[in-house]
């Protein structure tokens, strides 16, 4: 086992590490920024080093500055953590290069996988469902028509360079496409200044479904169930549970047969998550890897009772796993909330303050955060400052828990997405599970027609 | 610690603002005392003692003095990248300055090795090196004062 190890990340996700190395009876060395020299992680830590300026491109995605960091100290390993350099294949093959383990996939995993057309190709291989599309940039008109007879009714066109719906176009025949084709070209070109467009099959109300799976450096692999990351903005995930109300034990069993197929199909090593989209009709299409801890795996943790960081960190340490597939069950249910420093409305980043912060407790949750009181929450880096997570015998109970637990939750001094939480638990639509990823953009345009009305 | 030093110890308080110091150095501690009601000449009561048969080498993290005031007009060089810092380009070279070398702008002053590749650190002002704050091959963080400049133009 490792001796020490540097958390190359800052906030929560750094307490988290931290917290999973003391428990293990591993040092610590946090790096951090100079807009971050008061943070809890640099309290938490064994060691601490400044490593840059504020801005994360110099401090936490300095590549050379960490390593040097993890040479004076003596660390063995760099857990990289979620986002920064979590997910850069350079970074893990120059920690291989100069001898420190980089705690994730390999750099060949996160290459492949970070190649998100050829991650589809493999896995269309593989037999395994993907998102039903065309591969590239699609220009004529006649090879457009063909695709969207391929991939079958209704399709979505979307802008390549795209993104906040410009250049999209829904088509459901034939009758209408080259119309939708030439107008989302049109719009792409307006908006981006690239006319490149490509096609997707178009899902009325998809869910979106991630199955959590760990792989051994023998190649061992085991799924640890679904998420359900349906309520999101924006490709924002705000809530997410497991398991999911749409999936049973066959589905469940399924779907965690292909993830670990898809695993193995790369010889992935180490934890990541396999996206998903279901249908109305239960199936299910791969949209792409993660190979990363993510934000949400305290519920997956929670419903397992599997410490995911700890797991990262001995299958790095070259351990095998020390859980068989049948071992694994679901018990429970588990939502995770993610409080972000955000206007609850207008989804604007609220920086400043934070001049109260009292965490709810009580059985079944659980706070995951770096904040301490009169902590400035900066606008250097992402707004996310607190993930509340609750656990109880079902959805129903566990939905009573975060309620209560929303209402516990103090933060003064700026604004956060707390109060839209406690709506959306209170919405009949959400209690009944009824969520697809288009959930939350109607559920606040129903609320502002209410307003409005 | 010297009869020598203790007296330049004795004439720095004198000169400055300080009341009081302590300072420990292997094994000998020594404290000095400003009377502020009798003006001149300050008297200054000391107390050298041996130290205890183990000498304590942990150093306490969070101990550490305050940092003495910096005269106006000196400029602090800092560490641009996080390494391991030395004072010569090779271990039998000289170092490529000492307190008292005038430098210029874009003259090197230092290397910080990291990851294998030396950094070379060059001054930002022309001007006089007055101190130099970190031991050769101590590992540095972002940030880490390395010298003090006094500089030729005062700024």
């Amino acid at each position: 086992m490792f001796k020490k190890i540097l958390v190359a990340n800052r906030s929560e996700i750094a307490v988290r590490i931290i917290q999973a190395c003391r428990e293990l009876g591993i040092k610590t060395v946090a790096v951090y920024s100079e807009a971050d020299a008061q943070a809890l992680h640099v309290r938490l830590a064994d060691e601490h080093l400044c490593i840059g300026p504020s801005d994360a491109a110099l401090s936490y995605r300095n590549i050379p500055n960490i390593l040097s960091a993890a040479e004076i100290t003596g660390a063995e390993a760099i857990h990289p953590g979620y986002g920064f350099l979590a997910e850069n294949a350079h970074f893990a093959e120059v920690c291989q290069s100069v001898g420190i383990k980089f705690i994730g996939p390999t750099s060949e995993n996160i290459a492949m996988m970070g190649d998100k057309a050829k991650a589809r190709e493999l896995m269309t291989k593989q037999g395994i469902p993907v998102l039903p599309g065309s591969l590239g940039v699609l220009s004529e008109e006649k090879e457009a028509l063909a695709a969207a007879k391929r991939i079958g009714y209704p399709v979505i066109i979307k802008a390549t360079a795209g993104g906040g719906g410009r250049g999209m176009r829904v088509v459901t025949q034939d009758e209408d496409f080259l119309s939708a084709f030439q107008t989302a070209q049109a719009e792409a070109k307006t908006a981006f200044g690239d006319s490149g467009v490509y096609l997707e099959k178009y899902f009325l109300e998809p869910r979106h479904i991630e199955v959590q799976i760990m792989a051994d450096e023998k190649g061992r692999t085991v799924y640890l169930g679904e998420r359900d990351c349906s309520v999101q903005r924006r490709h924002q995930k705000l809530i997410e549970e497991s398991p999911s109300a749409a999936v049973g034990e066959a589905l469940r069993r399924e779907i965690g047969l292909v993830a670990v197929a898809a695993a193995r199909s790369v010889n992935y090593c180490n934890v990541g998550t396999v996206e998903f989209l279901l249908d109305k009709d239960q199936r299910f299409y791969f949209m792409e890897m993660n190979t990363r801890i993510q934000v949400e795996h305290p519920v997956t943790e929670m419903v397992t009772g599997i410490d995911m960081i700890k797991e990262q960190i001995k299958i790095a340490a070259g351990l095998p796993l020390d859980v068989r597939q049948s071992e694994i069950k679901l018990r429970g249910h588990s939502f995770e909330c993610r409080i972000n420093a955000e206007c609850p409305d207008t989804f604007t980043p609220s920086p400043g303050t934070i001049t109260v912060f009292r965490t709810p407790g009580g059985p079944g949750v659980r706070v995951d955060s770096a904040v301490i009181c009169d902590d400035v929450v900066s606008p250097y880096y992402d707004s996310l400052i607190a993930k509340l997570i609750v656990h109880a015998e079902n959805r129903e109970a566990a939905m009573a828990r975060m309620r209560r637990a929303l209402d516990e939750f103090m933060i003064e001094g700026i604004k956060t997405t707390l109060p839209l939480h406690k709506r959306i638990f209170d919405d009949p639509v959400f209690q009944k599970g009824r969520i697809s990823t288009g959930y939350l953009e109607k559920f606040l345009s129903s609320e502002q027609a209410r307003v409005a009305g | 610690m010297n009869l020598k030093e203790l007296k330049e110890l004795i004439e720095l308080i004198q000169k400055s603002q300080i009341a009081e110091l302590e300072l420990e150095k292997s094994g000998v501690r020594v404290r000095i005392k400003r009377d502020r009601v009798q003006m001149a000449p300050p008297p200054v009561s000391e107390e050298a003692a041996p130290a205890p048969p183990a000498p304590a080498e942990t150093p306490l993290p969070q101990a550490a003095p305050p940092p003495p005031a910096i005269p106006a007009g000196w400029l602090t060089l800092t560490a641009p990248v996080v390494g391991t810092f030395y004072r010569a380009p090779s271990p039998d070279s000289d170092p490529y300055v000492e307190i008292g070398s005038q430098v210029k702008k874009g003259q090197i002053l230092c290397v910080i090795e990291a990851m294998k590749l030396m950094n070379e650190i060059e001054s930002e002002w022309d001007g006089k090196i007055v101190e130099i704050l970190t031991e050769n091959a101590q590992p540095v963080e972002y940030g880490e004062p390395l010298f003090r400049i006094e500089p030729l133009t005062p700024t």
